[in-house]
């Protein structure tokens, strides 16, 4: 969600996903709250490594598709059928064999385009929105571990530089976002 | 976890393989007697199940030729159990040639355009439209693309086979094989996509000789892959039943689970677009065909659809059913049958027109019907193929006469008739007995070699295959 108050982060860079993973394990083994991990690219195996529960948005996905079936069938039913009954090429009036095509691709359309605003949407990225981004090279090539410390006091912010550290992080930096 | 594992055909499982072999047997002869003049029971019996699992090995290899061709390397781990199932098509050869056979001894009455005299222009029997077709449509066409091809086939199987077991004596692991191999897999691939063409239209689409579909080789090509991935699965839960692939994970079973989901609504996509094409034209000899099949069995035709297509839609869609044993043991059991149905319903009804216009051609009904259809091509299609749909519309005013004629004499092409409106007993023993056969090869081969090519280069990344869906360990591994 587009907070408006500020965070300050720390972050570290890491430059291969292995490292990364090895470094999200033993964060988890210490028990250290990670805000947020950021890859250039999906990494396989990284959400049950965070312990991140499986996604709903496919349950969503399917009852747009639902949504965009029985929109696309009704639509072409109550146009062809009951507003303006036309004959197509000796066909009769409801032809459901011609519809099938038509209902399949509204299906794939409604469960896309809602699968995508609802992502969009719980991601807090609007048309407008500047985006927050901690490092421009974690869309390039690097790794990143971010921790918020807003709140932490210089003791643990000690701790999470020597967990940096002892994880092999390429660099350490603090930014506030 | 012993990786050198050799698959030990028992003789238990000999014997019980041998009592369906019995079993298959004792119902080809039960189909055969008590059957019509031309036995068409009996052959189709024969002609579905042969052509069915000869396909089932050539889908095999063509599979394993894809992934091999495309660097994959989670098929290693099952590549001895591909290899195996592919071997079959010099059994299918054996299996295929009693067709060939019959098609030049006139034994049988499948396919109508192989009925003497029928391109002779002469001979009362004429047939303009099959007369036009004959270059392709005739015995010695029909003996090329089935047992040449398949014959084609059945070599690069055996050398792709030959080529797998000389990497096993290598000492260590090597990419010459590998290289070798990939050139064998590779000009498969047309080989095995434009050749399976011709093959499966002579075989089954020519049952129905005036009707033509450009999609029907995909669809019983696809078909054909289906019933193979479904089996191919069953055998690997079976074999780990029995402590063998230990190491095929839940994550292979998941990408096999995965393929079956993918390649039904492929599949489903391919019958749907046959129907809608033809539906959408409304071409007199292309929609008889569909016409005959909704009115007269609707059971196959509906039956097929929720078996091949609804069932494993609906099952296989979540994430977690493809790593479920039992689950994915169910759906492949139905997919499997679901796909021999789907031949069923292709090769019977047409098996049975055919045998019934035989047998009004040798009682002359036909000859009067002839010579009063017109000279023109597309009526006179119309005229013999609305023939079929007993009772139709069209067939009522046009010829009643005609039409009365056959409800004296013979059963109506309406009427159930078990072994061909739906699989009856005997059916399901022939199915028994050929899938009992093929077994039987197929543990023959795959006892001649360990059951795991220890020196593929893919080999590592086979074994630690992940769909990165779960994580290791966790719902994972081989232990069920």
């Amino acid at each position: 969600m587009a907070a408006v108050a500020t965070k300050k982060v720390l972050y570290g860079l890491y430059t291969d996903e292995e490292d990364l993973k090895t470094a999200v394990k033993s964060a988890k083994d210490a028990h250290l709250d990670i805000m947020d991990v950021l890859t250039p690219f999906p990494v396989h195996g990284l959400d049950p490594v965070l312990g991140l529960s499986e996604s709903r948005l496919h349950y969503l996905g399917f009852i747009y598709g639902a949504i965009g079936c029985l929109f696309g069938f009704g639509f072409m039913s109550w146009a062809v059928v009951s507003d303006w009954p036309i004959i197509f090429g000796g066909k009769p009036y409801w032809p459901i064999p011609s519809y099938i095509p038509i209902t399949f691709e509204m299906t794939v359309l409604f469960s896309a385009w809602g699968m995508t605003i609802t992502f969009y949407t719980i991601c807090g990225m609007w048309p407008g929105v500047k985006p927050k981004i901690l490092d421009n090279r974690i869309t390039d090539d690097k790794f990143c571990i971010a921790f918020d410390v807003s709140e932490s006091g210089k003791k643990d912010v000690d701790s999470l530089q020597a967990f940096f550290t002892k994880t092999g992080a390429a660099e350490v930096h603090e930014k506030e976002i | 976890m012993n990786l050198n594992t050799q698959f030990v055909f028992d003789g238990k499982l000999k014997r019980n393989l041998f009592i369906g072999m019995g079993l298959g047997v004792l119902c080809l002869v039960w189909s055969a007697v008590g059957d019509d003049e031309y036995h068409t029971r009996f052959w189709t019996n024969y002609l579905h199940n042969a052509v069915f699992f000869t396909g089932i090995a050539f889908t095999a290899m063509f599979f394993l030729a894809a992934q091999i061709t495309a660097f994959a390397g989670w098929i290693v781990a099952v590549k001895r159990v591909w290899e195996a199932l592919s071997q079959f098509m010099l059994v299918g050869l054996v299996l295929l040639l009693v067709i060939v056979v019959g098609v030049w001894g006139h034994l049988h009455h499948l396919y109508h355009w192989n009925t003497p005299g029928i391109t002779d222009p002469a001979n009362p029997v004429y047939d303009e439209i099959i007369a036009g077709k004959s270059g392709f449509l005739s015995p010695a066409f029909f003996t090329i693309g089935v047992l040449g091809f398949l014959g084609i086939w059945a070599f690069w199987a055996y050398k792709m086979r030959q080529n797998s077991l000389a990497q096993d004596q290598h000492e260590t692991a090597s990419f010459d094989y590998y290289k070798k191999e990939r050139k064998w897999a590779a000009s498969f691939l047309p080989l095995g996509g434009f050749l399976s063409t011709v093959f499966l239209w002579q075989l089954i689409m020519s049952i129905d000789p005036h009707w033509y579909s450009t999609m029907f080789a995909w669809y019983s090509t696809i078909s054909l892959l289906l019933a193979g991935l479904a089996l191919m699965v069953m055998v690997i839960l079976y074999l780990q039943s029995k402590g063998y692939l230990e190491y095929v994970t839940r994550e292979h079973l998941h990408d096999l689970g995965k393929y079956i989901f993918g390649i039904s609504v492929f599949w489903m996509y391919l019958w749907f677009d046959q129907f809608m094409l033809i539906w959408y034209a409304n071409v007199g000899e292309e929609t008889i065909y569909f016409k005959e099949r909704m009115e007269n069995y609707p059971v196959l035709f509906w039956g097929n659809m929720l078996l091949n297509f609804v069932t494993p839609f609906l099952i296989l869609m979540r994430n977690d059913t493809k790593r479920k044993v039992g689950t994915m043991f169910f759906v492949c059991l139905i997919v499997f049958f679901g796909h021999w149905w789907d031949f069923f319903y292709m090769i019977k009804p047409g098996a049975r027109i055919a045998a019934h216009e035989a047998k009004e051609l040798a009682e002359g009904k036909m000859t009067t019907h002839h010579e009063a259809a017109p000279i023109n091509s597309d009526d006179h299609t119309t005229a013999t193929t609305t023939d079929h749909a007993e009772g139709s519309v069209a067939n009522d005013h046009a010829d009643t006469g005609h039409g009365e004629a056959h409800g004296a004499g013979h059963e109506s092409l309406s009427s159930f008739k078990a072994g061909f409106t739906i699989p009856g007993l005997q059916e399901i023993g022939v199915l028994i007995g050929f899938l009992s056969l093929f077994l039987f090869f197929f543990f023959r081969n795959l006892e001649r070699a360990p059951l795991l090519p220890l020196k593929d280069p893919f080999l590592e990344e086979s074994l630690h295959h992940s769909t990165g869906a779960y994580p290791e360990g966790e719902d994972g591994g081989h232990d069920h």
